[in-house]
């Protein structure tokens, strides 16, 4: 399994567009700030619909209003932190492959946050009719809170536990 | 100002929390999370006046639900940003690319508060006029142009 990750890594590394963002000067921060502004919309709008879930700050609107007005620009967002996401990990594959970091962010965290997310969505129609939700939507929301911000953690200890 | 930020980098506190592993990464998921929540709640407000998000929402309600997270998200950016910054404070100030950075951000949060102060007035128009359009467009514009404004500036000054 390993082997065969670092194979595709390789492969994938020296693919002509992977080679052109990792050789240029410019391009590199381009992709860069990509996954950044997708990030922000995706991690923007889930970290609004969880406080909403959690019941913190403005009640303006319900979780169901709020999470249908979020709904499009918030998997808009997703795929646009996914595109950059994949073309910098292009860039330099066989370096993120066996870092730990990478791997438990990849690997376990955003799996978790996507279906915390996801079931977050489908429910907030059913928890937020009301202005007050219930406990289990306040749980629900502050569990997937607290996951993307052990994501954005495994995601900065990446340099830390670089060995190149 | 050069004078400040050479002090800065020196001051005993600012030094300890800079060489501290577990602080530095608090700093930057402090930043991180603070700029993903403020500009992620802007663009949708901005979306929304532009017409082109939750259009079944009314902009107005949607702006008082979001804005409030906006500047928390402005809070955490501005304070860890403040402390990243006065670790290596005279390189930043240097920086050509660190200063066009704070003048786009600077810029863009000028807009945000317009856009927040003007969508009640906007949204009682039977039509959203094309100004508020533009003025929100701008906003995110300049948003997409701070984010790319950071990500150039270890790129380019080799700063940070």
């Amino acid at each position: 399994m390993n082997s065969l990750l670092m194979e595709f890594a390789k492969w994938l590394q020296t693919t002509w567009w992977a080679l052109a963002i990792s050789g240029s000067t410019w391009a590199y921060p381009f992709v860069q700030a990509t996954h950044f502004s997708g990030l922000s919309l995706w991690i923007g709008t889930n970290l609004s619909l969880d406080l909403r879930l959690l019941g913190v700050g403005a009640k303006r609107r319900t979780a169901a209003e709020l999470s249908d007005a979020l709904f499009a620009w918030n998997w808009i967002g997703f795929c646009v932190a996914v595109l950059g996401g994949f073309m910098l990990f292009a860039s330099a594959a066989t370096k993120y492959v066996p870092n730990p970091a990478f791997r438990t962010k990849l690997g376990i965290l955003i799996p978790l946050g996507i279906i915390l997310h996801i079931v977050n969505q489908v429910k907030a129609r059913a928890w937020g009719q009301t202005e007050e939700t219930p406990l289990v939507a306040k749980l629900a929301g502050l569990l997937e809170l607290l996951v993307w911000f052990s994501v954005i953690t495994a995601a900065v200890s990446i340099p830390n536990y670089d060995t190149h | 100002m050069l004078q400040f930020c050479e002090w800065l980098e020196k001051v005993p506190w600012i030094v300890a929390l800079n060489s501290s592993i577990v602080m530095s990464l608090i700093l930057e998921i402090a930043h991180y999370s603070g700029f993903f929540l403020l500009v992620g709640t802007t663009v949708v407000v901005d979306l929304r006046v532009m017409g082109l998000a939750g259009r079944r929402e009314n902009a107005a309600q949607l702006a008082k639900q979001l804005v409030p997270w906006m500047w928390t998200g402005l809070g955490m950016a501005v304070v860890s940003g403040f402390f990243m910054f006065a670790a290596d404070a005279p390189d930043f100030y240097l920086a050509s690319v660190f200063r066009i950075k704070i003048l786009v951000v600077l810029l863009a949060v000028v807009f945000g508060a317009v856009v927040q102060r003007k969508v009640s007035q906007w949204d009682r128009m039977p039509a959203i006029p094309a100004g508020a359009k533009l003025v929100a467009f701008v906003s995110l514009a300049l948003w997409i142009g701070a984010i790319l404004a950071a990500v150039e500036v270890p790129a380019i000054s080799g700063v940070g």
